[in-house]
């Protein structure tokens, strides 16, 4: 016999149901990432995984090698065909599906199923890098859940438990370890910067662009989406003053305005005057690099570095945003320009291309004629749109490419973007200096989270023109057309608009319950993920840490880590087991603890009879009771089935025995 | 040789050439020297109980690295998150791995004889005294096949553990290990006990010698003995568990009475003599290898003899004892 032979151990199959914890934990991981992964990644991963659950059934036979490996290539190659890299989270996360689909078929052993679980982990990991929204919350919270479970059944390879069981194991281990997550996320301190350069991303946001060409809209969604929140240090400004300035656009070709990204002058001078209002914005991802702010901003926010102000008062940060982004800003509705109007600024904001909107421009010459003053046209000019029976609607016909002629003498109906070019086209025709401002206007108030909530709907364009005597005045020319958007949202404006349900929003408790998990979900943003190294600083200091640095974090870490470990320490300490048993070991127990005056306790290997026999020499007024009692005590235990009433009497003899302490013994 | 154990000798320059067995030697001597030798039935303190990562472990520190790393770089509240309660599992997880051998009882600790080349049996009586499960334990000992078990809350266990019997002579095993993994396979907690448990290895069986034939021994040839052998009928006694079904007086039995033997006596001294000295042609080892041949083939057959070693020659026998008795004599001869 080899002896050497049979010290080898073999490994005993692994339970089944840890694997089909983590199965299930790899497709909820592919799931949470089926949005921003390629396209055929869910169904290829969904084939992968029904065959190997297949597999957990029946016997399979896994592929041969080389057809992994060709495989495997051929999937990277599929990747870089979607996403041109291999970097970044939509094609790393693609990648990882692919790899992990792959993995599954050849998982045999502990240690695959092991990479299989630390691909859902960082599946889920990319996930939460991918989408931090509250309601995601619940779902990333159970994965994590079943993949811990998955890891609890995985990790003793020849133990089965039950999933109830290991599901409890792992909640509360879970349980536990919040508070240390919790304690390691305020005080592990957010170094800033990245490690590595991370792709753009390119993916259409609504609401404010680069450039406007109302004509081309027959129909503007209405989209419910945050834009931006603001919360002011004091009351919030008027509505009529809700103005939110965001890309300003000059460049006209007769249907689309744009941007000029090009500095035509320096930053003119601004006097700044009556109510100033401090507030911190919230902004969504956008497309554009402008931040949003009140009309008109003094200074730039601290918070984000190389921020810039453009000649036209735009602020401007380095990069489209690809997540929320805070800052504070004070503002002065009331303001006047110090600065005259440089020739540049002004040829940039006269121009229009010549030959187009022919009668726009005869309509303009001669409201010129007649009003004699730049004054006087803006005045005229919404005079006439006032009286030009022209009406406000989200669903305007298409404008040809005269767009201006089209709108002012055919269609006569359109939006804030319609109306702000018209009248941007009649000033600079009429030959003052114009620009078309956009933004969002208004902005509805959230008295859960005391903000001002504006969104993707509350997108807006009006006019800015140079008058000599004030410099640049807004003009909004939507508000003569419909006097109400001003002060109203458009929900009262246009009811029923867009059709997509939002009359019901009318009925009380269904905006209340909207408004809470706005509010909710803006703490959520604010307070969570808005979460930075300037918010820990401050939080150290609240904790009375007046010098901001790493010794702090560490000393904080080290305590609060230790105190934390004590506790698991204490919760997970051994607890002895009080002997289990029903009524009667109960009873018995009591009897025995009576008896413990009279004589030794019961050993382990005794059983009750000879133990009352015992007793019953030592103490022999005692010897008959006990006989008896033990007698019925082995009947109710082992004996025919008893009635309620026999054991009652038993408990009761129990009761009535009186056991007086041992006598010294005579010398 | 007397006294054998698992460890390699040491040298004065071994951590140069097997630097870890070197490590793990200077470990273990320290252990023992901190600790002391153990008794049963005893309880396992925490203070003896060590804990390190695992293979894995190591490795799901790493992934863990590298998701900080990741919420780092995005700045991301989220994946952060993700990260700590991970670590915070962890954390916890080396927590209940220590509890798995952290108040563990040990009732008591016994190694059965064994032949020289084979697998003995050590058996270990572990109580779990406390209220949580304890899972994913292992039992191993230097050339031992590791045992596994778990012990459910209140639960006692006999833990039987093959070891690998050396030469023959008295065997200890000098240290046994008993670990667990659980509940993640990211640490191994672990303790060394050190006991009283020492084997006694037989020789190994074998050689191709005939049976020597019976004969009478004239020195015990005027006094009867009665030895169980098939010889003279001399009663009936009750069965006992070391006899043979030959034995049993199937007759008594049908007619409905107890189960019995039918006793005879042998004349004494018919038994077989096996002697060391009529083994002259072969080396030492091999002579022991056919006198415990000779012991189980007489076992076998039911025969009585008798075993007679220079300087030890035991009485004429049969049944369990005798074998172990000679057995015991062949194992320890020369020591």
């Amino acid at each position: 016999m080899n002896a050497r032979a049979a010290i080898a151990v073999e490994s005993p199959p692994l339970p089944a149901n840890s694997l089909w914890l983590l199965l299930g934990g790899f497709l909820g991981a592919v799931l949470l990432n089926a949005h921003h992964t390629a396209l055929w990644c869910l169904p290829l991963a969904l084939l992968a995984i029904a065959w190997r659950a297949r597999g957990l059934r029946a016997p399979l036979r896994l592929p041969a090698r080389f057809l992994r490996i060709g495989v495997a290539l051929l999937l990277t190659l599929a990747v870089l065909a979607s996403f041109h890299t291999l970097n970044g989270i939509d094609a790393g996360s693609s990648l990882l599906v692919a790899m992990a689909t792959l993995k599954l078929s050849e998982t045999s052993r502990r240690r695959d199923w092991l990479i299989i679980l630390a691909a859902a982990l960082f599946l889920l990991l990319a996930a939460c890098l991918d989408g931090q929204a509250l309601w995601r919350l619940p779902l990333y919270a159970a994965e994590l859940w079943l993949l811990c479970t998955a890891s609890y059944a995985l990790g003793t390879d020849f133990e089965v438990a039950r999933t109830a069981t290991l599901l409890r194991r792992s909640g509360l281990s879970l349980a536990a370890a919040l508070p240390f997550a919790l304690l390691l996320f305020f005080f592990v301190p957010r170094l800033p910067g990245s490690f590595w350069v991370l792709p753009q991303r390119h993916e259409a946001f609504t609401g404010l662009g680069d450039e406007m060409s109302p004509g081309s809209i027959s129909q503007l969604t209405q989209s419910g989406d945050a834009a931006l929140r603001v919360r002011f240090d004091a009351a919030p400004p008027p509505a009529a003053e809700r103005y939110w300035r965001g890309p300003v656009l000059h460049v006209f070709d007769g249907y689309t305005w744009r941007r000029q990204h090009a500095q035509v002058d320096r930053v003119p001078r601004l006097q700044f005057q009556g109510q100033a209002y401090s507030y911190a914005i919230t902004l969504e991802p956008n497309q554009h690099n402008v931040l949003i702010a009140l009309e008109l901003p003094r200074g730039l926010p601290d918070e984000l570095p190389n921020t810039f102000a453009t000649f036209d008062y735009q602020l401007i940060a380095p990069a489209p945003s690809e997540r929320a982004v805070s800052y504070r800003l004070q503002s002065y509705p009331q303001h006047r320009s110090l600065d005259p109007l440089s020739p540049a600024a002004r040829r940039l904001d006269l121009q229009l291309p010549p030959n187009r909107n022919p009668r726009s421009a005869e309509l303009a010459a001669s409201l010129r004629q007649q009003a004699g003053s730049d004054v006087g046209l803006v005045d005229a000019v919404l005079e006439y749109l006032r009286r030009g029976g022209f009406t406000y609607t989200l669903e305007p016909p298409l404008l040809n490419l005269d767009s201006v002629d089209d709108l002012l003498f055919r269609t006569r109906a359109g939006f804030c973007g319609h109306y702000a070019s018209a009248f941007v086209a009649l000033m600079r025709a009429g030959g003052v200096p114009a620009r078309v401002v956009t933004g969002y206007l208004g902005g509805s108030w959230n008295r859960y989270g005391g903000y001002l909530y504006i969104t993707q709907a509350d997108a807006h364009a009006w006019a800015e023109v140079w008058l000599e005597a004030q410099g640049w005045v807004r003009v909004d020319p939507t508000a003569v057309v419909a006097p109400g958007r001003l002060t109203q949202g458009l929900d009262e404006l246009l009811p029923g608009a867009g059709g997509n349900g939002r009359g019901l929003m009318s009925s009380s408790w269904v905006v209340n319950a909207v408004q809470a998990w706005q509010g909710l979900n803006a703490w959520w943003q604010d307070e969570f993920i808005g979460f930075s190294f300037a918010r820990q600083l401050a939080l150290l200091e609240r904790l009375g840490f007046r010098q901001h640095d790493l010794r702090a974090f560490a000393l904080l870490l080290a305590a609060s880590a230790g105190i934390w470990l004590a506790l698991i320490a204490w919760g997970l300490r051994p607890r002895s087991r009080s002997p289990a048993g029903d009524g009667l070991s109960r009873s018995w127990r009591a009897l025995e603890r009576k008896l413990r005056r009279a004589a030794e306790p019961r050993a382990p290997h005794e059983g009750t009879m000879a133990y009352a026999e015992r007793v019953g020499r030592a103490r022999p007024e005692l010897s008959s009771t006990l006989t008896a009692l033990a007698r019925r005590y082995a009947r109710l235990r082992y004996g025919p089935a008893a009635g309620a009433a026999e054991f009652e009497q038993f408990q009761r003899a129990v009761r009535l025995l009186r056991v007086q302490p041992r006598r010294p013994r005579p010398h | 040789m007397a006294t054998k154990s698992p460890m390699r000798s040491s040298g004065p320059f071994r951590f140069l050439s097997e630097p870890r067995a070197a490590l793990a030697a200077a470990l273990a001597h320290w252990a023992r020297a901190r600790q002391g030798d153990d008794t049963p039935p005893l309880t396992l303190q925490a203070r003896r109980i060590y804990i390190l990562p695992t293979g894995a472990g190591v490795a799901a520190a790493a992934l863990l690295f590298v998701m900080l790393l990741a919420g780092m770089n995005y700045n991301n509240s989220l994946a952060l998150l993700l990260c700590f309660m991970l670590c915070g599992v962890t954390l916890v997880s080396m927590h209940e791995c220590h509890g798995m051998l952290s108040g563990l009882k040990l009732l008591r600790a016994e190694a059965d004889d064994s032949y020289a080349g084979r697998l003995g049996e050590l058996q270990l009586c572990f109580e779990n005294p406390h209220s949580r499960a304890r899972s994913a334990l292992q039992l191993r000992a230097g050339g031992c096949l590791p045992g596994r078990f778990q012990l459910p809350p209140a639960a006692t266990q006999l833990v039987r553990l093959k070891y690998q019997a050396g030469a023959r002579g008295r065997q200890r095993i000098e240290r046994l290990e008993l670990s667990s993994t659980a509940p993640l396979g990211l640490f191994r907690a672990w303790t060394w006990l050190h006991l009283p448990l020492e084997a006694i290895v037989y020789p190994a069986p074998g050689g191709t010698r005939p049976l020597p034939v019976r004969s009478g021994d004239p020195r015990q040839g005027e006094r009867r003995s009665r030895v169980g052998g098939e010889e003279e009928w001399a009663g009936l006694r009750p069965l006992q568990e070391s006899d043979s079904p030959r034995s049993v007086a199937w007759k008594v039995y049908a007619r409905g009475g107890p189960l019995l033997v039918a006793q005879y006596d042998a004349p004494a001294g018919m038994h077989r003599l096996l002697a060391f000295a009529s083994l002259q042609s072969l080396p030492l080892e091999q002579r022991l290898s056919q006198l415990a041949q000779w012991v189980l083939d007489c076992e076998r057959l039911g025969d009585t003899y008798r075993l007679d070693l220079p300087q030890q020659a035991l009485p004429v026998g049969h049944g369990i004892a005798q074998q172990r008795a000679c057995l015991e004599a062949l194992a320890l001869y020369g020591t």
